[in-house]
């Protein structure tokens, strides 16, 4: 199997705050990867230096075969990204926001793209609304749909959930999984513990920077584990250590 | 309710040490207080070509000023709020989980930015000047004097902006009528060769201090804040406005752009958030009137050339804050998953801002033939362009696409004065000499060329600020 992404002894720092500590770690095509840690445990700087957001203190990585510090916006470029926070520009509307995505990366047929979307997701009615005015699930609505429009085929998402009502939590899902299927490779970071053991088939643990552990979810269920109790007894230690 | 003042006093100190490290933070006031400080001892020498009086107005003008860029409060409304620092959960917000009303939390956040810029800005610089009277043999009585009418002319900007910033979002027509009654008491104490000063109680106050004047100021401040926090409306949350894809239409219309998707973009922020017309009377024809107004006060020192050309400069220098009318909606969050590098982005908000620069030259060009000095017109128009480009591009350089938060850091302040205000001294004076000496400002091009190319290579190399 391809690598998609390669990171080796990463590390990040923000001064003495040590934020990503020499974090090695592989990501296969087609997976449904999962990043998981507790608040804090640098998931989010993970995400924003695979996508070329932030530069490395030490360390390499590659995504997609392309050196992150190298070619930030070549990786953004043939990557799908929902960051931690949903930005969607204040005066715009939610379709206009699509079609400047659209104009950006060179999307063709947006309008109809765009309409499936809108479809899919359940927002037609807000598509004329400035995304200022947008409720926060809608927001994650449109930004989920910005990261998709282009059919990547690598997502690198951070808490996809956290903002959607349970249906849209299960519709979501279940695109995601459908999405890896295709041969697309799908990574996440979360702290949703149930969510990573029922749809992600690789995951790892960041604590306090630094990778406790990394492995498909099929070996830890052989063993009769389940990932929240795999996770507490790995984070729990780690709180007391 | 003293302590969300305090607490909002303390977050906004926090929001910009923490950016730029206490201690650099700290310097900006003592910066400030250093060139008042210095700037003093040059009195002696200034005096001998310019007279006290008019420096007076100078500096009772560059408060005042100051005073109305802090002052947009009613315009922005809640948008000031949020765009100072970005969304973030700032006590503007999160203050409104208490049972507070808006107006409430919205009074104590005017004053508060009222008396943090008063700590910030004004007293520094009264302070040096205080400091330094003993050894150029002024009287205390009269520095602390000239620290009172200084503070006045400050609130005079601050709350005449934000009078003036709340009618125009509350009624246009009343707005409209309103600046018509305040043109035609102009021009009519002009007429009638009345001192202009009058609409200015604090410049009255310094030529001649009575108890009568100090409470027309007091009385006419006290107002204009009263009805403006009156007719301040908080905006309803969840208020939601339709607009039709105006985003096609204007995409193919600024195709000849380079990055037309950034430039749309630009345009429409512009237009729906009411910068477009709101800043430009705000943010550029009043503090321009203001600045007309006050060199009309020192037409009998200068030849009337020479005031056209300091008058372009200075609309130079206030055009080339246009810049952060195109940078204050975006901090680089939304573009940060998409394929677009920080210089891209530069260079978008630099060519819209090319665009935007119609407005001063149009300015310029009107002003020059009223002022009877059409024939001076392509000179000024050329000073005044040269010199909004050049300032935009050291802005650029030094600031990035953050011009309106890194304009504190002292190092970024001080450099920026410096080369700034060394271009637009020498291309003054060599206006001053020779009229079409201002033409040599066209060599203003080769720095500012220089300064956007290092800006995009600068700002690419580190790390995109949320802010």
């Amino acid at each position: 199997m391809t690598k998609v992404i390669e990171a080796r002894d990463l590390s990040k720092s923000y001064g003495e705050v040590q934020a990503v500590n020499n974090v090695t770690l592989a990501v296969e095509q087609g997976a449904l990867f999962g990043l998981l840690g507790p608040n804090g445990s640098g998931k989010t700087t993970m995400i924003k230096m695979l996508t070329g957001q932030t530069r490395p203190t030490s360390g390499t990585a590659s995504v997609l075969g392309i050196d992150v510090t190298v070619d930030p916006v070549g990786i953004r470029e043939r990557v799908g990204i929902i960051p931690e926070q949903e930005t969607p520009p204040s005066f715009l509307t939610s379709l206009e926001y699509l079609k400047f995505v659209a104009a950006v990366r060179k999307i063709p047929d947006i309008d109809k793209k765009a309409d499936w979307w809108f479809d899919f997701l359940d927002f037609a009615d807000k598509k004329e609304v400035l995304c200022k005015d947008l409720s926060r699930g809608t927001r994650q609505k449109l930004m989920f749909t910005q990261a998709f429009i282009h059919e990547p085929t690598l997502a690198l998402i951070d808490e996809p959930l956290i903002n959607f009502d349970p249906i849209m939590q299960d519709l979501v899902k279940d695109y995601l999984a459908d999405y890896a299927k295709k041969g697309n490779t799908i990574f996440i970071s979360t702290h949703i513990l149930e969510v990573a053991e029922e749809i992600c088939s690789e995951f790892a643990i960041l604590h306090k920077g630094k990778l406790l552990h990394t492995g498909p979810v099929a070996d830890l269920k052989a063993r009769g584990g389940h990932l929240p109790a795999f996770f507490l007894s790995l984070v729990g230690k780690g709180r007391h250590v | 309710m003293f302590e969300l003042f305090v607490a909002m006093v303390k977050e906004e100190w926090r929001v910009h040490s923490t950016m730029f490290g206490s201690l650099s933070f700290a310097l900006f006031p003592i910066l400030i207080f250093g060139i008042a400080f210095m700037g003093s001892f040059l009195i002696p020498l200034v005096k001998r070509t310019l007279p006290l009086g008019n420096l007076s107005i100078i500096v009772h003008a560059m408060y005042l000023m100051l005073g109305i860029m802090v002052g947009g409060f009613g315009m922005l409304g809640n948008e000031v709020m949020n765009r100072r620092f970005g969304q973030a959960s700032f006590l503007a917000y999160s203050a409104r989980s208490l049972p507070l009303s808006e107006r409430f939390i919205f009074a104590n956040f005017v004053v508060k930015d009222t008396v943090y810029y008063f700590f910030l800005w004004v007293f520094p610089f009264a302070f040096g000047y205080i400091l330094a009277s003993p050894f150029l043999g002024i009287p205390l009585a009269s520095t602390l004097f000239l620290l009172l009418t200084l503070t006045l002319s400050f609130l005079f900007g601050l709350c005449g902006l934000f009078f003036l910033s709340t009618v125009y979002t509350w009624s246009r027509p009343v707005f409209g009528l309103f600046l018509l009654l305040l043109g035609i008491g102009f021009g009519g104490i002009m007429a009638a060769g009345m001192n202009p000063a009058i609409f200015f109680p604090p410049l009255l106050l310094h030529d001649e201090f009575s108890w009568t004047n100090l409470l027309a100021s007091c009385i006419v401040l006290a107002y204009l804040f009263i009805v403006s926090l009156w007719l301040f409306n908080p905006e309803s949350v969840g208020s939601e406005k339709k607009y039709r894809d105006s985003f096609t239409p204007w995409l193919q219309r600024l195709s000849f752009l380079p990055n037309p998707p950034l430039a749309t973009k630009d345009t429409i922020d512009l237009y729906r958030s009411g910068s477009m017309i709101g800043q430009t009377i705000f943010s550029f024809i009043v503090p321009l009137g203001v600045i007309w107004f006050f060199l009309s006060l020192m037409s009998q020192f200068f030849p009337p050339h020479a005031l056209l050309f300091l008058y372009a400069v200075t609309t130079g220098v206030i055009a080339s804050t246009m810049y952060t009318w195109v940078t204050m909606f975006d901090n680089f969050g939304p573009y940060a998953c998409l394929p677009v590098a920080v210089s891209t982005l530069i260079e978008s908000k630099l060519t819209t801002f090319t665009i935007l620069q119609i407005i001063p030259a149009v300015f310029i060009a009107v002003v020059a033939v009223l002022a009877g000095e059409a024939a001076y017109l392509i000179p000024a128009v050329v000073l005044g362009l040269a010199v909004s480009f050049y300032a935009v591009s050291i802005m650029a350089w030094l600031c990035g696409l953050s011009p309106n938060v890194l304009v504190y850091d002292v190092k970024v302040l001080f450099e920026y004065l410096l080369l700034v205000g060394v271009a637009i001294t020498i291309f003054s004076a060599a206006s001053f000499v020779n009229p079409y000496y201002a033409l040599g400002a066209v060599v203003l091009a080769i720095p500012s060329w220089m300064f956007f190319r290092q800006a995009k290579i600068r700002w690419d190399a580190v790390d995109p600020q949320g802010f």
